[in-house]
């Protein structure tokens, strides 16, 4: 059995308006090189002063990780050259982050660092073009010990770690959510090898089972940076450990220390909202659920707001189970997330509830949430409109039954003789007349009945 | 003639604001092509803001102001005194520069210096800069680095100040070596917003002038918070009455004539003062100033690539190779110096034993002032330990006697304190200068003290 080692370094882009160090946009959505000032720019003469917001951020984060809080930390630079830094040097933390030793999902947090983004670079054949919109937008550097176990526990923790940053409003799953992983991996306690910047979740599971395979093949591990080709799922030599750079960290002289008091400490751990696994112990008890339901209902933000918003007028657990599976299903049939759909909260309180009060069935209010996913609409107008709801009528019913079991002689035959799959058929048949208005469970009595 | 005596004539309408500025540019014009002290002379910008400045108010309405080269204004060429920096025309105003103008101030030009800052005599000029004169003595150096705003202004004969930068004495050494007022005020008094950085956590724009009330004037128009230099500070020094003043003891161990200028000088001005010892200072003050200047240098120039601005070329090869060749090109060579000493003291390996510790050692000489200053309300040395030396003298200096020139004054520069530097006298017919250094913020004494002097004569 392999041993496997895993530390990883997740660099995420923090949601604030404005960029670190100095007051431009931090949208995406612009033109190449349209957010940008003389500081982002890195143009002599300009001057970096500190976003507030981002150092808030950081600081809601740390401590929904459970980190301590360093109540003087410094900026420094990190000296290296490269076409996409503008300074030639990284504005970052080094020898005192802003919070230290933190735990998430039995992982522990080594530390939690400030830092500005570098621009970003765009190959076009034989020319590279930089973009510095992205300079200077705010990050932090969440690092772990090397506390994993296998790839698949870094993709676990990463999605935990998604859900708390949701639950913050550091991320909002609307906006293209950036995680840029560093992961360091060593096999049986042989060379770390270092894979740099992989872009999100599941890349990193395969970047990290490739590089496990590749280290367990090969005889001579040396101790080096790796990258890894998305494309291909491989990685490859970036720099071996002889060539690694030397930052020469100095304090940067432009930033005055960060200062925080245990007052200000407090304030923010108080002011911090409810977290997923606190919110789905809270919901498992007041509306009754399972704990297995709970967890999934609150590992998004919205779904649990959706839960709650519902579980408040109808049944929770035929709310719980909607939410969960049948809404789960349309989704993942239409390859959606929940953040990407119109969805109303209204629209899908008045489709549960026809459900409840049992005016349309299961199988049309799955047709109709298949709808709803695409487009709003009222799903009470729509089935008054299409007059999808329930046949109550028994004596309707009935006539129904009646002409499937005429147009049905050989499932009839076939389920005198004992074969229920033959009923089922007939069933079906009732099914398909009425479009799924009518109650399956009595169309199958009526015809039993019938039958006999 | 004083500057506020001035703005009241020109306010007055008996002189035409734009034939002065015409004359001040025309006589600009003169005094550099004797002394090579401009790097840009700034012929239509000065008459435009002539004729659309309206309004005749301002505490520097119409003055001529030169600006140092490191200094950014908006649109003209700003190099550092870098060939690196050829071309490069900021799109921003310094700070200061904006509150010059919004004060009615004209700015006439940028004034030469040492490449970056990199430099005790104005002698270490980049490729294609020269070297300005001393106005005393067309053989003998400026002083440096602000040596241009200190010729400039020396040699003037209409009213105008500079705005100049310090990092390690550039402000009182060129002052002392031309015979004018030199201000550095406190670390954080100016804002440092458009200053092309030497080394930031020492760096401070102050004033020179032709006599204390002029430098003075243009420090309250420049000083103050400002949200873009998160440096800037927002406290006010207090009054204090200046009651017994401090000779530095280590600082007398200077050319005979010297220390005599100044102990005369200190004899007349008929305030109690007494001899201090300053040990920790003179021995490691040199050592700690350049570690901490040159680490810091060599950060800030790591952006000077050949990207985006200044000078470019072709490119070939991989972006190292055409960042190397840029660098090595363009950069001169003390600048090439202070990259390699700097990037050395904060290699991993060495950084403790010299970046670290010279961070440590600042701490220890700024307590060692803080106690004179418990005592004493104002310390006075000697500016210069000489009298500005000929120009074929500098080139025989090894680095570390360069380096060693600037023992007086970069103590008050590392502890950030406020200094003046006013013309004490003569040696050798080379104007000498006194300077008094205060707690923080206590800029009103060494100027105070400046006045003083100047009543002497």
């Amino acid at each position: 059995m392999t041993e496997v080692k895993i530390g990883c370094e997740f660099h995420i882009q923090l949601n604030t308006k404005t960029k670190i160090f100095c007051s431009c946009s931090v949208s995406s959505s612009e033109e190449p090189n349209t957010n940008t000032c003389p500081t982002c720019l890195g143009l002599p003469g300009s001057k970096p002063t500190f976003n507030k917001e981002a150092l808030n951020q950081a600081l809601r984060v740390a401590l929904a990780l459970n980190c301590k809080i360093n109540k003087k930390s410094y900026f420094s630079r990190k000296s290296y050259f490269y076409p996409d830094l503008p300074k030639n040097y990284q504005i970052t933390q080094y020898e005192t982050p802003v919070a230290i030793e933190g735990k998430l999902e039995g992982i522990r947090i080594k530390r939690i660092h400030l830092e500005e983004d570098p621009g970003k670079l765009m190959h076009q054949g034989a020319v590279t073009l930089v973009d510095y919109n992205r300079s200077g937008i705010p990050l932090i550097e969440v690092v772990t010990e090397p506390d994993f176990k296998t790839p698949n526990e870094v993709r676990l923790f990463l999605r935990k770690l998604t859900t708390v940053l949701e639950y913050l409003k550091v991320y909002s799953r609307k906006s293209e959510l950036s995680i840029r992983t560093d992961a360091n991996v060593s096999i049986n306690n042989g060379e770390r090898v270092e894979i740099k910047n992989i872009t999100g979740i599941k890349p990193v599971e395969d970047a990290l089972e490739y590089e496990i395979k590749r280290q367990e093949k090969e005889k001579n591990i040396v101790r080096e940076t790796r990258g890894y080709d998305a494309d291909k799922n491989i990685t490859y030599t970036l720099r071996s450990k002889e060539s690694e750079e030397d930052y020469g960290y100095i304090y940067d002289p432009d930033l005055p220390e960060i200062l925080l008091n245990d007052k200000e400490i407090n304030e923010i751990k108080n002011n911090l909202p409810e977290l997923a696994s606190e919110r789905a112990i809270r919901i498992m008890k007041e509306y009754k659920i399972n704990k297995e339901d709970a967890e999934v209902l609150t590992q998004e933000l919205k779904l649990a707001e959706l839960f709650e918003a519902i579980a408040k007028e109808i049944s929770p657990l035929l709310a719980a189970k909607w939410l969960r599976r049948d809404l789960a299903r349309v989704l993942n049939y239409n390859k959606k997330e929940l953040h990407e759909v119109e969805l109303e909260e209204k629209h899908l309180k008045e489709l549960l509830k026809l459900v409840e009060e049992k005016k349309i069935t299961d199988q049309v209010a799955g047709k109709i949430l298949e709808k709803l996913i695409e487009k709003p609409f009222s799903p009470k107008e729509y089935v008054e409109k299409e007059s999808l709801g329930k046949i109550s009528s028994s004596e309707d019913l009935r006539k129904l039954c009646l002409e499937a079991i005429g147009e049905n002689p050989k499932a009839v035959e076939d389920y005198k003789n004992g074969s229920d799959k033959a009923l089922d058929f007939v069933v079906g048949s009732v099914m398909k007349k009425t479009k799924g208005k009518a109650d399956a469970v009595l169309v199958k009595e009526i015809i039993k009945k019938e039958i006999k | 003639m004083k500057i506020k005596d001035q703005v009241q004539l020109i306010q007055s309408g008996k002189l035409s604001l734009k034939e002065f500025i015409k004359e001040v540019l025309k006589e600009s014009s003169k005094i550099n092509s004797e002394l090579r002290c401009l790097n840009y002379l700034a012929n239509d910008e000065a008459i435009e803001r002539a004729e659309i400045l309206g309004k005749k108010k301002g505490k520097l309405f119409g003055i001529p102001i030169t600006v140092k080269d490191d200094i950014c204004v908006k649109g003209m060429e700003t190099t550092s005194g870098s060939t690196i920096l050829r071309g490069y025309k900021p799109p921003f105003n310094a700070t200061c520069v904006e509150r010059i103008f919004n004060e009615g101030g004209i700015i006439i030009g940028k004034t030469c210096q040492d490449e970056f800052g990199f430099g005790s005599f104005n002698t270490n000029t980049s490729l294609d800069f020269e070297r300005p004169l001393n106005p005393f003595d067309n053989e003998r150096v400026t002083g440096g680095s602000s040596g241009g705003a200190a010729a400039f202004v020396s040699k003037a004969k209409f009213s105008t100040a500079a705005l100049a930068e310090s990092t390690g004495g550039s402000i009182v050494n060129p002052a002392s070596f031309c015979g004018v007022v030199g201000l550095c005020p406190t670390y954080g008094l100016v804002s440092r917003y458009g200053l092309l950085d030497y080394a930031n956590s020492l760096d401070k724009i102050g004033t020179i002038a032709k006599n204390v009330d002029d430098a003075e004037l243009l420090l309250n128009v420049i000083k103050g918070f400002d949200p873009l230099d998160s440096t800037s500070i927002r406290k006010e020094g207090k009054n204090i009455k200046i009651k017994e003043i401090a000779i530095q003891k280590e600082a007398l161990n200077v050319d005979k004539e010297i220390k005599d200028l100044i102990l005369e000088t200190l004899k007349k001005l008929k305030i109690k003062h007494k001899e201090v010892s300053l040990p920790l200072t003179t021995k490691y003050v040199i050592p700690t100033y350049y570690l901490i200047a040159m680490s810091e240098a060599s950060t800030n120039l790591a952006k000077y690539s050949g990207m985006r601005y200044g000078k470019e070329e072709d490119i070939k090869g991989d972006f190292n190779e055409y960042f190397s060749k840029i660098r090595s090109t363009y950069l001169g060579r003390e600048a090439k110096r202070r990259v390699i000493l700097g990037t050395f003291a904060r290699m991993a390996g060495y950084r403790d034993a010299f970046y670290i510790k010279a961070l440590k050692a600042r701490s220890l000489i700024i307590q060692e002032y803080k106690k004179v200053f418990k005592e004493y309300q104002v310390l006075v040395t000697p500016t210069m330990p000489l009298i500005a030396p000929k120009i074929k003298e500098i080139n025989k200096l090894t680095p570390l006697q360069n380096y060693m020139m600037d023992i007086l004054t970069v103590g008050p520069n590392l502890a950030g304190m406020p200094h003046l530097t006013v013309n004490a006298g003569f040696v050798s017919k080379m104007p000498t200068g006194i300077m008094f250094t205060s707690d923080h913020l206590q800029e009103n004494s060494v100027i105070e003290m400046g006045k003083k002097v100047e009543e002497l004569s």
